[in-house]
């Protein structure tokens, strides 16, 4: 599991007169469950792409367990990334074609990691998400079910932060109910620090900590502190 | 990778099809046309092979190569029988040989010639024997006839729609092995009958034909081309028939000397008489012999001594390499189009392709989100466009491969020469410049995917 520091962090984009955050200070403790929420153009998906090394800040420092991710080169974050933060997004970016299994594997073939043992905790970790086909072709599964491999692919190398973007968005009641739990028993079980960005109050009302944002600002925190911008 | 990459060409297959058959069609062509006239080159050269030097009656150079060794029909002055004469008395002439055209037989063309021509550049019989009587014949292997069959030859070709000649039959003898060439479609026969079908050459007619042979051979190729529709070796034939005829007429006195002219000035063979190929210098006009000197340095002289203004000595070779510069430009234009349609077919592929890549934004940057590293999605996105553009190519060689056959065999019916239609190191280099120019331009939309923030891939 990874603890997070955030210290004066701004992302600028060119055109645009202020950032589209801004984050003075933040910490998130080592298997810490925090929810981000916050309206459309807040700038939760700009959070989710700076703490995840997938974008450089304009400035400030990401500080996961001690590495500051934002002086690594843009290689060095992808392999940063695959090695430590599992990514679950809200259109699950599955790859038709594939089978089930092979959608969980892919990443970690394609980072020439993939030994018989990922092999045999990818089937290990569709059985655990409640899935028993895993040749199943993924265009042929229900959203709740791909969002499932999605989850699976998310955690096979047992990533310190599990990082959900949405998770439950485009699933319906029963569907998203299901995904929530899961992610909550997974990145328990594994240890995972988890970041949630949702709307779903129900998976937000299961989460330790609520980090609200609000023009790129973080107006609120679950805990009562709020954090000035 | 690969597994993800064969997934990816399944779900889009159709576009992949339509690259592979572009890159396929605009490949094939050029290597056809470069297959093509290298066999075309090739096959010529060999059919010329066995024939050093071809003395004829001046005029062209190429017609008079084409129509004695490639035995295309077409018109041909004739030359004193006396050049004949003197050349088969040339110490520096290993053996020569006469050769005679003009009639036809079930599409295959009629060749007079000698038992000296055939036994020097074919080896053996496939079947049967060789002619030794005027009535004989020997086939080439692709006559499609049997030793034992008759021919009744025809004026001209069955296209020409000219008469078959009342009364001459051949009876093929032998039938020779495949050479390759024009002549595996011919069918010879003593030029001795050729004369005598044509009413030339008959012993009790010596005198006439002394008297008129010079005025036949004075026949230009205007009046050659009769209202018969007679090839003009024909037509100055029967020319000299009718003043031979004439002659006779005059002679006999009050005969009707237009009575039997469409006709009667045909003559006939005798089928039993046996060969004379001891040709004297009163020997009718030719329109080509073939010469086989001794050596090179005879060729040489031979070509210069027989190169003045009635006749033309001229090296087969030396005709094939001009003709092969006139081929050879037409090879650079057919090749420039083909060059041509090739690059456009890549540019049309660059622009596809990384059209392609902008719809597959975020499909690259979620592979890059999720680990995937740089380099392997430049290696996803390379492989994939280098494989459909390879595999083209390679269809590309094969189609290629199969047209030039096609047309080869089609050529090969209609002319008996055999074009060599074969790949060679030439076309494996311009094989690997393809692939090379291939992975080159992979990289472009390769690199605009190894160069995609997946962040801003995801936004897309």
């Amino acid at each position: 599991m990874l603890s997070l520091h955030i210290d004066n962090l701004a992302k600028s984009f060119p055109g645009l007169g202020s950032p589209v955050l801004l984050v003075d200070f933040l910490a998130i403790a080592a298997g810490e469950r925090v929810a981000v929420t916050g309206g459309s153009g807040s700038g939760k998906s700009t959070f989710i792409n700076v703490v995840t090394g997938l974008e450089r800040p304009t400035s400030g420092k990401v500080v996961w367990s001690g590495e500051d991710v934002t002086r690594f080169s843009e290689t060095a974050r992808d392999r940063w990334r695959a090695e430590h933060v599992g990514l679950v997004m809200q259109d699950f970016h599955l790859f038709p074609g594939l089978s089930a299994v092979e959608n969980v594997l892919l990443p970690a073939r394609l980072a020439r990691v993939a030994d018989a043992a990922l092999t045999a905790r990818a089937h290990d970790l569709l059985k655990s998400v409640g899935l028993y086909r895993p040749d199943q072709k993924i265009e042929t599964m229900s959203r709740g079910e791909m969002q499932r491999v999605a989850i699976a692919r998310a955690v096979l190398r047992k990533p310190g932060v599990i990082v959900a973007d949405e998770p439950t968005a485009s699933l319906d009641l029963e569907a998203g109910e299901v995904v929530g739990r899961l992610l909550l028993d997974i990145a328990g079980e594994t240890g995972s620090t988890l970041i949630v960005v949702s709307h779903d109050q129900r998976l937000i009302g299961r989460l330790d900590r609520r980090l609200t944002l609000g023009a790129g600002r973080i107006v609120a925190d679950g805990r009562g502190e709020e954090v000035a911008a | 990778m690969i597994r993800f990459i064969l997934a990816d060409l399944r779900r889009l297959w159709a576009g992949a099809v339509v690259v592979v058959l572009l890159v396929a069609l605009a490949t094939a062509l050029g290597v056809t046309v470069t297959l093509q006239e290298r066999a075309l080159r090739l096959g010529s050269a060999r059919a010329a092979d066995k024939f050093d030097l071809v003395i004829g009656a001046a005029g062209s150079e190429t017609q008079l190569v084409l129509s004695s060794i490639f035995l295309q029909p077409a018109p041909l002055p004739l030359m004193p029988g006396e050049v004949l004469a003197k050349l088969s008395k040339d110490p520096r002439v290993t053996w020569v040989a006469p050769v005679g055209f003009g009639d036809s037989f079930a599409g295959y063309p009629l060749v007079g010639t000698t038992r000296a021509l055939i036994g020097s550049t074919v080896s053996g019989f496939a079947a049967g024997r060789m002619f030794e009587r005027e009535g004989e014949a020997v086939i080439g292997a692709a006559v499609n006839l049997s030793v034992g069959a008759e021919i009744k030859p025809m004026h001209g070709t069955a296209q020409m729609g000219g008469e078959t000649h009342a009364g001459v039959v051949y009876h093929v003898t032998g039938k020779l092995p495949p050479t390759g060439t024009p002549w595996d479609r011919a069918i010879l026969v003593p030029i001795q009958a050729v004369w005598h079908v044509h009413g030339l050459g008959h012993d009790h007619e010596h005198e006439e034909e002394e008297h008129h042979e010079g005025e036949a051979l004075q026949v230009t190729q205007a009046a050659a081309a009769d209202e018969h529709g007679h090839t003009p070796l024909e037509a100055t034939r029967e020319h000299a028939g009718d003043l031979r005829h004439e002659g006779e007429a005059a002679e006999a006195g009050g005969h009707d000397e237009h009575a039997d002219e469409d006709h009667d000035h045909h003559g006939t063979i005798d089928a039993d008489a046996s060969i004379d190929e001891n040709f004297a210098a009163d020997a009718p006009g030719l329109p080509a012999v073939l010469v086989k000197p001794k050596t090179i340095a005879d060729a040489y002289k031979l070509r210069q001594e027989y190169r003045n203004g009635n006749t033309l000595a001229v090296f087969p070779g030396e005709v094939l390499t001009s003709l092969y510069a006139t081929l050879g430009d037409a090879r650079m234009v057919l090749s420039a189009v083909a060059a041509g349609s090739q690059g456009l077919v890549a540019a049309a592929l660059v622009l596809v392709t990384v059209t392609h890549i902008g719809q597959r934004r975020r499909q690259i940057g979620a592979l890059r989100a999720f680990g995937a590293p740089r380099l392997s999605v430049f290696a996803i996105v390379w492989l994939e466009l280098f494989l459909l553009v390879a595999v083209g190519i390679g269809l590309g060689f094969l189609t290629g491969l199969a047209a030039a056959r096609l047309i080869a065999d089609a050529f090969t019916v209609r002319s008996g020469i055999i074009l060599p239609v074969g790949f060679t190191g030439e076309d494996w280099r311009m094989a690997l410049i393809l692939l090379g120019a291939a992975a080159v331009l992979s990289a472009v939309p390769a690199i605009l995917a190894y160069r995609q923030s997946p962040a801003a891939a995801l936004r897309a």
